[in-house]
């Protein structure tokens, strides 16, 4: 995957089906390209690269298949000791904006690599983290909901 | 439109419709400028227009004390009440646009030119010249020809003098308007300028004292009688990069310095229109969604003026939502344009049709 | 800056009054001179640029961007004049002093609890619950054979408390309020309205009002009530016979238009980043307009000096530039009053290192905290939990009646935070799911909710006896980046305050039946906080409430200072705060301390407007 756009693409499509949300809330974040560089930054190009590749292998085979994709991405991603717990720190990412340093089994096996360490990616990663909407609530410290929003029901937002 | 000076209290309800519309007419240029910054960046730069954008919704609400207090009907439903960007407003010698563009220095010159001070006292405040139908601004009619208000000023000035002609003739008749639609300090508290219940003359004027001078510092200074910098000079210090401090004199701050990052902003497509986004998808009901939660809000703010004050709480929720939405749009691609991202659209409720 | 003067100048002038510490204490003090005409020097040992919004936005920035968000997580580490922070508990060995954090943890029970020392003090990550106390909490011997009596009663105190809601700006309605003995004075309104419930709130007071628990022979009737807050909400337009209340926003010296109404941005501890929450910047920030205070930040009291009459002579400083070197200048100030407002455990100390233990020995001594107990449970339905500000409403009908002659009493909060203080919650919730549920997608998104949506965590924060035996002392072993003396904290919780923590425990399992929630408190034996009693273990969470250390009382054989926080030992020394109270009862310790400080503030008007006035020479 050459062009940046392609990577980026592939990061967004598996990132979608990683956090349930549509690429268009991922990328309302702003925070699509910071995360790719995170993730990039703690496990490698070739670490990354596989990812996404067998990714989108896992996406293409099976079309529009959910269980199919379901099946695949465990099989090929979840289950893989490789990508797994990448593929799981992805999705704490976007949820919390926060990188937790990978499991120290994959850094023994892997790579040890200086940015991967538990960190906030960045202020607003944190603000943009994709809990908080998800629970019909704000990050604490930010984008407070409005005085007296708190008495009535939350409005939450499953899928 | 064109409107004659001030002679009757339908005059007056036409101006005060108008002041409304046009303190609301500021508020989407400056949210987009906010919205567009990078979030946790440009902190000062951020507050400074939010204030502002705060206090435009303060003289709103002023405006709309000031009309309900004179027997009048606020309505920001109406049609046309939300202007199409690019709009028009007077600069004297010509129009210059006002749209919903990205936070930059081009963006902030615009918003002085809104802010501008006034100028000139009695007739002096009508300049002659051609009129763009955008233009936010009435003219004014008849058998003194094609006159515009030199600034927004200008046309606070014939607001208030045209109360006053009005409450010289009729005394106290003039206030009619029923005091349980006046917003109070009990629904309506901000940081900055305090809300006014308008149910007599002095409160009248007090209510057009914060709204005139809070915009454009009238007068020539730059401070209101409250201590409140005016709208123009909070612009200015983004352009100078520094604050202004009392007893500083128009143009030179010398209050802490602060910097700018003109760059730490999203490139939102300018003065973006429904039409923009035909393209099915996600981004369209997005924008879409954006502009109907728009009109909801607007909705709303017309029912809290028409008499349910307590209804302005769920509508600063409603902002905050608003905010929202519209962040996740201005960090969206443009599709099919590079380097330009997605950018709300203040319509208001989708028009109905009419067969 | 708030400084708009040098050290040297300072130090060139006799104040009138030389206030050591610019938390709430030190700041109504230092207000209430200047309005009274005197001159006021405060000297602040945290940093704190200047009063403005830009610097209260870099701690919040830096809050946002901590991977820890602890409760001082907002403020740096600063070791010229450092501050204890919770993680940096360890569980003791016996024996063995924890020295790894700026308190030395001396045990047996060792204590997270914090303060800040930053300008503004520990308001600037309190919560903001504003709690009068109970007048029989004032009569605690008389009334129940435990621990002390104040010299002062509720009534002495009630127009006080009147003065300190208006300066911290408190949101409650008087109805709500009026409870177990507290009274108002005919007509009083608060500032502002009361805080509307949450929607957990709402769901727990459903089933849970009118519910009957017995504490040993009291009966006593459940209701949720709306807590009494400084924070601002929808001002009341009867305050103060009609003239209504301005909300004070926020503290800048260029004009931003923030500090407005509570936005529920559930973020009061550590930092509120609307500033609607008091803090002593806004005390602060008004004194500065008198013109007769001066502010000197990054200056530490560093040695109390007493002359041969006994009166304080003079007070040693040290002042730093910058908080990452120890390089700092020295000096000596002086004034006709010397107001130690440094916090309990801070005034405690500077008396000590100045080999100051009082006549009797008991600086330092009683120190007192709230214990708190958490216990945390599923609601059976979505109750919208992390919205609001920390805690709207609380359970008031268990911190009154006969039972305090056997056990503590105690007050339950309900937390809209849900289970974040005990269990790290909701990040632990998302590692569970995505790490060991093997989450992803929908499912995580739908799991959250179903776990943190409907928490809902109950602190009970149980009163403690002041004991001459827990106490700050120091220990020339210990020192800090400029040379300081550290505390030292010896501790432990009584039998009475543990007998209330079990009666806790009894009543939140009886809160949860009564709601149909899924208890699912625990306590694991390896906590920093687990204590036993009688068979059964708890985790015990310091109540972040200093108190004690130069406690008031009616003679100088058993008390530190007298009934206006002035010391028995040197006339010209008043020790204020919470270290000043000899008991805590089941309030929040703040707005009680703010009153007892305007109480102090106009004795020590009165005494010096009745002396010749400032001299100011080289
Ligand atoms: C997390 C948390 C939540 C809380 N929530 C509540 C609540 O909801 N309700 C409530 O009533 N209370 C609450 N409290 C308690 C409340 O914050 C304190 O009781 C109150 O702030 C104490 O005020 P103070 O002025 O006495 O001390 P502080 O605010 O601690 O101020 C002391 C100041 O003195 C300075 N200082 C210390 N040593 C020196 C020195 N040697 N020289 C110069 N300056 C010095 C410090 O830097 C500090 O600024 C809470 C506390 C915490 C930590
Ligand atoms: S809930 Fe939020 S806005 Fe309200 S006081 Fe707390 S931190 Fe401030």
């Amino acid at each position: 995957m050459a062009d940046d756009n392609d990577v980026l693409a592939a990061f967004l499509t598996l990132s979608a089906t990683l956090t349930g949300y549509s690429q268009f809330r991922l990328l309302g974040t702003g925070q699509a390209e910071p995360y790719l560089a995170t993730t990039r930054g703690a496990v490698g190009d070739d670490v990354l690269d596989q990812l996404l590749t067998t990714s989108a292998a896992v996406h293409d085979k099976a079309a529009d298949n959910e269980e199919a994709l379901d099946r695949g991405l465990r099989a090929g991603i979840l289950s893989d000791d490789k990508l797994g717990p990448v593929a799981r720190n992805v999705i704490k990412m976007w949820f919390v904006g926060t990188w937790y340093q990978l499991p120290q089994e994959w850094r023994d096996a892997h790579a040890t690599r200086e940015p991967d360490v538990t960190h906030v990616v960045s202020p607003a990663s944190y603000t943009e983290g994709l809990l908080w909407p998800t629970i019909g609530a704000n990050p604490p410290g930010a984008k407070g909901q409005g005085y007296g929003t708190w008495a009535s029901p939350p409005l939450i937002d499953v899928p | 439109m064109t409107l004659r000076r001030i002679t009757t209290v339908e005059d007056l309800h036409a101006y005060l419709h108008i002041a409304m519309q046009l303190e609301h007419a500021t508020i989407p240029p400056y949210l987009t400028a906010l919205y567009s910054m990078h979030p946790t960046t440009n902190a000062d730069a951020y507050r400074v227009i939010r204030v502002v954008a705060v206090e435009e919704m303060l003289h709103l609400t002023l405006a709309a004390n000031l009309l309900n207090a004179v027997g009048g009907t606020p309505d920001l439903t109406a049609e046309g009440f939300v202007p199409t960007y690019p709009a028009h407003l007077p600069d004297g010698e010509t129009d210059f646009e006002v749209g919903t563009r990205a936070f930059s220095r081009d963006t902030i010159e615009t918003f002085l030119k809104i802010e501008r001070p006034a100028l000139a006292e009695g007739d002096g405040r009508f300049v002659a010249r051609e009129r763009s139908s955008r233009a936010l601004l009435p003219g004014v009619d008849a058998h003194e020809d094609d006159l515009h208000f030199y600034s927004i000023g200008e046309f606070y000035a014939e607001v208030g003098e045209g109360l006053q002609r009005l409450y010289d003739e009729m005394g106290d008749d003039l206030f009619c308007g029923d005091p349980a639609r006046q917003v109070g300090a009990a629904y309506y508290y901000s940081g900055g300028g305090a809300i006014v219940e308008v149910t007599d003359g002095a409160s009248a004027a007090a209510a057009m004292r914060v709204i005139s001078e809070q915009g454009e510092g009238l007068g020539g200074t730059i401070y209101d009688e409250e201590g409140e910098l005016a709208h123009y000079y909070r612009f200015q210090q983004l352009l100078l990069g520094r604050y202004y401090q009392p007893g500083d004199q128009g143009g030179t701050p010398t209050g802490p310095p602060f910097e700018v990052d003109w760059e730490a902003v999203y490139p939102v497509k300018a003065d973006a229109q429904l039409d923009d986004y035909r393209e099915p998808g996600e981004l369209r009901d997005a924008v879409f969604a954006y502009s109907a939660t728009y009109g909801e809000f607007l909705t709303r703010l017309t029912e809290a003026f028409s008499g349910r004050p307590d209804l302005l709480l769920p509508a600063v929720g409603d902002m905050f939502r608003i905010k929202e939405l519209a962040s996740q749009i201005i960090r969206n691609p443009m599709p099919g344009a590079a380097g330009v991202n997605a950018a709300p659209v203040f319509r208001g409720l989708a028009p109905v049709e009419v067969s | 800056m708030p400084a708009q003067i040098d050290h040297a100048e300072a130090a060139s002038i006799v104040y009138d009054a030389l206030v050591v510490g610019s938390g709430v204490s030190g700041a109504i003090v230092a207000r209430s001179l200047a309005e009274r005409g005197l001159r006021v020097l405060v000297v602040e040992a945290g940093p704190g640029e200047e009063l403005s919004v830009a610097d209260y936005e870099t701690y919040l920035t830096r809050f946002y961007g901590a991977a820890a968000k602890d409760n001082n997580a907002a403020y740096e580490v600063n070791p010229n004049a450092p501050m204890p922070r919770s993680p940096d508990v360890r569980r003791l060995q016996p024996g063995h002093p924890d020295s790894t954090g700026y308190l030395i943890q001396n045990g047996p029970y060792e204590m997270d609890s914090t303060y800040t020392r930053v300008l503004g003090g520990t308001t600037m990550h309190w919560e903001g619950k504003a709690l009068r106390m109970l007048p029989e909490d004032f009569q605690m011997r008389s009334r129940f054979g435990q621990g002390r009596d104040w010299p002062i009663g509720y009534d002495d105190l009630e127009p006080y408390y009147r003065k300190a809601e208006f300066e911290l700006g408190v949101s409650a309605d008087v109805a709500d309020q009026t409870f177990y003995g507290i009274t108002f004075p005919p007509d009083y309104e608060f500032p502002m309205h009361g805080l509307p419930k949450s929607y957990l709130d709402q769901l727990v007071a459903r089933d849970l009002d009118g519910t009957e628990i017995r504490l040993e022979d009291t009966t006593c009737t459940l209701s949720v009530r709306p807590t009494a807050q400084a924070r601002n909400g929808v001002p009341n337009p009867a305050y103060d016979g009609g003239k209504g209340y301005v909300p004070v926003g926020a503290v800048s010296t260029h004009q931003v238009d923030e500090g407005g109404r509570c936005q529920g941005n559930i973020n009061c501890v550590p930092l509120c980043p609307v500033q609607a929450k008091y803090n002593a910047r806004k005390t602060l920030a008004a004194s500065l307009q008198t013109g007769r205070v001066d502010i000197l930040t990054q200056t530490i009291a560093s040695r109390v000096h007493v002359g041969e009459d006994g009166q304080i002579s003079h007070i040693d400083y040290q002042a730093y530039g910058s908080t990452t070197s120890p390089e700092h200048v020295t000096g000596s100030l002086r004034a006709r009053m010397y107001v130690l407002a440094a916090n309990p455990v801070e005034n405690a100390r500077l008396m000590l290192a100045s080999g100051l233990p009082g006549s009797n020995g008991l600086v330092g001594r009683n120190l007192m905290d709230h214990a708190y107990l958490l216990t945390w449970a599923l609601m059976p339905e979505i109750a919208g939990t992390m919205r609001g500000s920390q805690c709207t409403s609380g359970i008031e009908d268990l911190r009154a009646g006969e039972f305090r002659r056997r056990h503590a009493a105690m007050r339950v909060s309900i937390h809209n935070d849900g289970w974040a203080w005990p269990t790290g919650s909701p990040y632990t919730d998302l590692i569970a799911l995505v790490d060991d549920a093997n989450a992803y997608g929908a499912a995580v998104r739908r799991g959250l909710v179903d776990r943190i949506s409907r928490q809902l965590m109950l602190s009970f924060m149980v009163e403690l006896m002041p004991e001459p035996s827990n106490r700050i002392t120091v220990d020339g072993r210990y020192i800090d980046a400029l040379g300081n003396l550290r505390p030292v904290l010896s501790y432990s919780l009584p039998e009475y305050t543990m007998d209330g923590v079990a009666a806790a425990r009894r009543v939140s399992r009886r809160i949860f039946q009564r709601l149909g929630a899924e208890d699912r408190t625990s306590y694991d034996p390896l906590d920093t906080g687990y204590v036993g009693h009688q068979g059964e273990g708890y985790i015990i969470r310091g109540g972040n409430h200093w108190a004690g250390t130069h406690i008031m009382g009616e003679s100088s054989h058993d008390s530190v200072v007298d009934v206006h926080q002035r010391s028995w030992d040197h006339p010209n020394l008043y020790l204020v705060g919470p270290g000043s109270m000899p008991s805590i009862g089941t309030s929040n310790t703040t707005l009680t301390l703010a009153a007892m400080s305007f109480m102090t503030a106009e004795h020590i008007a009165t005494e010096l407007t009745t002396r010749p006035t400032v001299t100011i020479g080289g």
